[in-house]
């Protein structure tokens, strides 16, 4: 097969496991022409996330934002797709490896499954799994848009097999399949096994063995999916009503107190319980109740706090502080009634309170699955006590095996963005143990010529998505395709489930074979995300790309007016007839491509800008390194240690040295950015240089982004103004150059969210928490004797952070939770200060005379230089002036302007250690764009039609790039490969003599007419 | 005039109020369904003709949103339709619709909220000033122009 030929057997890598991470570190070495191996040991791709109903914070239908990738994952030439496969055995070192890999028989042939279903809806009594809520079936799809979309089937003796293979059309069932060893070879390996959720039945007092409607949280997702076991309707499992009041129960088996339970914090379950109280009460508004028991929220990811306060604010969920003991169900009449009632003793009150729910789900956290451990074991990657792949501070994704590298839960416990940005920095340090790629023969895929549609009628084809709930949960899809059935010209209106669905793309592509479709509209969500998957999709049919139009129901429609829905329904019919008159007068356009420059601008020479700057320069990039100071380093240098102890100045001084020592690297210190053109592939950006300022341009292909955060200084309890008074970062120093001075500390007070979590600065700073409880800790190893209160809100040390935490509170140091609307208040007194404040516990107010205080300052944007650059490169910032990415849940390094990405604080607050995945992962993504030859720069430039041209000079004079000319022939003339597509010179010609494609005048006339052709 | 809805369209950049739009759409906010969204790549794409028959096709409001002053992707595009919607309010005042049915708003890709709220209160001013008095026209004339 011409296939095999094309995989270079050491030139690959092997990835394990088919998740998020997987299908990113995947896709990203795909997308550099890496070929790579991706295993699974489930039925189809997609792991964890797909059980999910909507992620945070978007609160988005997970299969819509997945099922993109699925498919893209699915039909990657560059990617070799083994489902029900483990990696058993392996030889070798980083570069050679042979991986012995175990398929397990499917009892279907994948070639010939269509994933019609008929064995299912014939055999039913047992389908494999769906968590805790299903049941059993002789065929496997665990959610309706599995890659690959097939069939799977458990073998057992009372399987009618001969009844079963009868009944496939496909005849693709096999009733001899069998187990298959292979060995292939590899250069290196990723791991992203992911993990599993924890099984509350080990705790008995919460009852969920016992009590049905005691649910865990991954079970209450299924319940809220459209795709789950009641296709999304609440109801409870013990007599199918509609519960009135949930509570959530948060650290069910994390943050260790119960047996059974782990020590550390599985960081992702406080955004998702808000999430699911948020999304039952954005559902189902007045008529349920929410109260989730926390211990610490802990929602420190970027604009998490946001969140929260919105869960607070705008969605009236109830958060009570309490750990409850135990869930016990209510009697009624001896019998347990459904109902559950739950007693807890609320910090700052001092009686036990006990209320009824109707249902309560278990924010149950995270394990390794020990077949991950076994594997582990296997091919020799050590675990961290809590059975984590070990990784190191300074390069959060090698495991202690050299050309194996980790990715995702398996590291430690974390959400899906995180995720994204390890499986980047993985694949990044993955391509590293490969042979440089030189000349790579991209594998194309074959696509049908496109067929000549000029002189056809326009046929239109119309598909209504429902997108889950998101869009059919509000208004009636078949009432808005049957609408747009009726308008001229179109030949065909359905509705399609999930439109993006591998299975909807195919459908769509075989109606318009079978239909001679010559034009599409989508009424979907945004073209933004989507459009590129649907052009893709009706090239594939034989058309050309630009002859798809999506209407955006989604996120302009249905989303945002959700309480109107018959409104939202008309208006739905309008953005069809908008978008039907549209694609009408759709012609066929060709790309302009142009070569890519190779080289990089990496601004910001702090951690991030550095380690970003080495990858690519390892790899063979000519990377330009801006900083504005004198020296490198940025704010690291004025740290000395991190939580697990290592030391910061040397990796930093270590950084420096080989920064400056590469000959691939050009250093620009003292420099700035003062102007900026171009696109992706060709960009030049302007700088001033040293104390002269002199003027320099950089000729670029893409730009990383490293600009770091500020140490934040509010003025407040005395900073600056009493010598007790330091900052955290100034206290770590203090502890290092000092020690003798703390040695006859007495008590030491810090206190956290100084200037965070405020309405000036509403956001966590995320370092604080375990800045606090690292320095804690180095007072008492100094001073074993000191007393240490640490007064704060939510104490936020995720993952195995709170190993520390907890350590700091068996040595002895206090934390004191105050209230914001009660701060600790602060007195000088001679060379103490003097802080009181409520403890809560106690219930009374306290004064305590420190020797030291500590304030949380945290960090603050660099709202000075992200206000320069985002206008100099216009690109987006949130509104506390962090760089804003394309998109927050699967795209978080990379900016909304292609070839831009962004790496460590100038995205928001974090630790070292997520800087440095973060700078990785950005070198990783800027990969996939240098490993293009050619840049695409799309279809939309602008046309001049000479004969109605008068060469006024008006284009030649309104174009912000300088771009027309008039020409010999005497009109004004446009080269597309300089145009940028804005449109200026088309509105602004008097003779109407440019159009921009994909943007004429008649188009946008038609969606006028077509709006207003369904209102008169 | 109690059950008039008026019709508005909203010409929004892709890069900043199109994407504000749809992240209006993550945020979950709410906004009146009378507005309606033509994508454009810049706001100067915005010409006059496309505004001027908006109106007298029958929309009651037309609003053109591009980003922030000095965050145009293209430079100054935003100024262009900045000044072109101040020149087409003075010929509406001069023609008897009114200038204040049209309106150019600024926003970055970030501001969801923004959009919601411009979207709520030019649906509110324009339900004020009531119906385009285009519509008014006796229908053979319209036909006839």
């Amino acid at each position: 097969m011409s296939e095999q030929k094309r995989f270079q057997p050491s030139n690959r890598v092997l990835v394990v496991g088919g998740g998020m991470g997987g299908i990113r570190a995947a896709l990203d070495l795909a997308e550099t022409g890496r070929d790579v191996v991706l295993v699974d040991k489930g039925f189809a791709i997609g792991g964890l996330m797909t059980q999910l109903d909507r992620t945070f914070p978007t609160n988005n239908c997970d299969l819509c934002t997945l099922s993109p990738h699925l498919s893209a994952s699915g039909r990657k030439l560059h990617i070799q797709l083994m489902a029900m496969t483990k990696l058993c055995g392996l030889d070798g070192e980083a570069g050679h490896f042979k991986a012995t890999l175990t398929t397990a028989p499917r009892y279907i042939d994948l070639m010939k499954c269509t994933g019609c279903g008929e064995c299912f809806r014939k055999f039913p009594e047992s389908v494999r799994f769906i968590p805790g809520l299903d049941h059993r079936a002789p065929t496997c799809m665990r959610y309706p848009q599995g890659t690959p979309f097939a069939y799977s089937i458990i073998k057992d003796e009372r399987t009618d097999f001969a009844g079963l293979a009868g009944v496939c059309p496909a005849g693709a069932i096999l009733p001899d399949d069998a187990e298959k060893v292979q060995e292939i070879e590899i250069g290196s390996i990723i791991l992203a096994p992911g993990a599993e959720v924890f099984n509350p039945q080990i705790l008995d007092s919460y009852r969920y063995s016992r009590h049905p409607n005691v649910v865990t949280s991954l079970e209450y997702e299924r319940i809220l999916s459209a795709s789950g076991p009641t296709k999304g309707d609440l109801v409870r499992p013990s007599d199918g009503k509609r519960p009135r009041k949930i509570a959530w129960i948060q650290c069910v088996g994390s943050r260790g107190i119960q047996e059974g339970s782990v020590p550390y914090c599985s960081s992702a379950c406080c955004m998702f319980a808000l999430k699911e109280a948020i999304v039952t009460r954005e559902r189902f508004y007045e008529d349920v109740e929410t109260t989730l028991f926390y211990m610490d929220m802990r929602t420190s990811g970027k604009d998490y706090e946001l969140y929260l306060q919105r869960a607070i604010n705008d969605y009236g969920i109830r958060l009570v502080r309490a750990r409850p003991h135990s869930v016990e169900s209510v009697m009624e009449a001896g019998t347990p009634a459904g109902d559950l009632l739950i007693r807890y003793l609320a910090q700052g009150e001092d009686s036990l309170k006990t209320e009824n729910f109707d249902m309560v789900v278990l924010a149950t956290g995270f394990r390794v699955s020990p077949e991950a451990k076994d594997l582990a074991a296997k091919i020799g990657v050590d675990l961290n006590e809590h059975g984590f792949a070990r990784a190191g501070s300074f390069d959060p994704v090698a495991t202690s095996r050299p050309g194996i590298y980790v990715c995702g839960m398996f590291e430690s416990p974390k959400d899906i963005p995180d995720t994204m940005v390890q499986a980047s920095a993985a694949a990044a340090a993955a391509a590293k143990d490969l042979t440089p790629l030189r000349v790579v023969a991209q594998a194309r895929e074959e696509l049908p010529p496109e067929r000549e549609v000029a002189g056809e009628v326009p046929r239109i084809g119309v598909f209504v998505c429902d997108c889950g709930l998101n869009i059919g949960g509000v208004v009636n899809v078949e009432e808005i395709a049957a609408s747009a059935a009726s308008l001229p010209q179109v030949v065909v209106a359905e509705t399609i489930g999930h439109g993006c669905s591998r299975e909807s793309l195919e459908h769509i592509q075989a109606t318009i074979w079978s239909k001679r479709l010559n034009r599409v509209v989508v009424g979907a969500c945004s073209p933004r995300t989507h459009e590129g998957l649907f052009q893709e999709a009706v090239r594939r049919a034989g058309l050309n790309k630009y002859l798809v139009e999506i209407a955006n129901l989604r996120d302009q429609d249905t989303w945002v007016h959700r309480d109107l829905p018959s409104a939202a329904a008309a208006k739905a019919k309008d953005l069809m007839r908008m978008a039907v008159a549209s694609v009408r007068l759709a012609r066929p356009l060709a790309d302009q491509t142009l070569p890519m420059n190779k080289d990089v601008l990496v601004v910001g020479g702090g951690i991030a800008g550095m380690t970003a700057s080495l990858r690519l320069a390892d790899l063979g990039y000519k990377v330009h390194l801006v900083e504005r100071l004198k020296e490198l380093g940025g704010v690291a240098k004025q740290m000395r240690r991190t939580l697990e102890g290592e030391d910061v100045r040397a990796f930093v001084d270590d950084l420096i040295k080989r920064t400056e020592g590469h000959d691939r690297i050009k250093v620009w210190k003292q420099a700035m950015v003062v102007d900026h053109s171009g696109m992706a592939g060709m960009f030049r950006t302007g700088l001033q240089v040293g104390p002269q300022m002199f003027y320099r341009e950089i000729r670029h292909g893409i730009t990383i982004l490293a600009t770091g955060a500020l140490p934040h200084r509010p003025d407040e309890y005395y900073w600056g103004r009493h010598r007790a008074v330091r900052t955290q970062l100034e206290l770590e120093a203090f502890l290092e150059d000092h020690s003798e001075d703390v040695q006859v500390w007495d008590k030491v007070v810090m206190i956290q969210c100084v200037g965070s979590r405020v309405p000036e600065n509403p956001n966590c700073s995320r370092v604080c928490c375990q800045a606090a409880v690292k320095n804690a800790l180095k007072i008492l190893e100094i001073n074993p004797k000191a007393q240490i209160v640490v007064l704060y809100r939510d104490m936020r040390t995720p993952g195995f952070e709170e190993d520390y935490y907890r350590q700091a509170r068996e040595k002895g140091v206090i934390f004191a939770a105050y209230n914001p609307e009660a701060r600790p208040v602060v007195e000088p007194e001679g060379g103490k200060v003097a802080v009181r404040f409520t403890d809560p516990i106690l219930g009374r107010e306290l004064t305590v005379s420190a020797d030291c205080l500590a304030l949380s300052t945290g960090m603050i944007a660099d709202e000075e230089s992200t206000e320069d650059l985002g206008m100099i490169f216009h690109l987006p910032r949130t509104p506390d002036g962090y760089f804003l990415e394309d998109h927050i849940k699967l795209r978080p390094i990379d900016l909304p302007i292609p070839g831009f990405f962004v790496a460590g604080t100038a995205h928001a607050p974090k630790t070292i250690r997520e800087t440095i995945a973060q700078a990785q992962a950005a070198a990783g993504r800027a990969q996939t764009f240098l490993a293009r030859d050619s840049i695409n720069l799309g279809a939309a430039v602008a046309r001049v039609y000479g004969e109605l041209c008068a060469a006024c000079l008006i284009c030649v004079r309104s174009c912000p790039f300088g771009v027309p000319f008039i020409n010999e022939e005497g009109y004004s003339e446009i080269d597309p490969s300089k145009c940028h597509g804005c449109g200026v010179c088309a509105s602004e010609c008097p003779a109407k003599a440019i159009q921009l494609r994909q943007y004429e005048d008649d188009h946008i006339m038609a969606k006028i007419d077509g709006l207003m052709e369904g209102i008169r | 005039m109690e059950n008039f809805e008026p019709v508005i369209l909203a010409f929004c950049c892709h890069y900043c109020a199109y994407t504000a739009a749809d992240m209006a759409g993550s945020m979950r906010l709410r906004y009146p369904p009378n507005v309606k969204i033509i994508r454009v790549p810049c706001s100067g794409k915005v010409d006059a003709i496309h505004i001027m028959k908006s109106l007298e096709k029958g929309a009651d409001g037309v609003y053109v949103a591009g980003c922030l002053e000095g965050d145009c992707h293209f430079k100054n595009g935003n100024g262009r339709a900045t000044h072109r919607v101040e020149y087409l309010k003075k010929l509406l005042d001069e023609i008897g619709i009114g200038g204040e049915r049209v309106e150019m708003f600024a926003m970055s890709a970030g501001m969801g909220e923004r959009f919601a709220q411009t979207a709520t209160d030019f649906t509110e001013k324009i339900r004020q000033l009531g119906p385009n008095p285009v519509k008014a026209a006796p229908q053979n004339q319209r036909a006839a122009g």
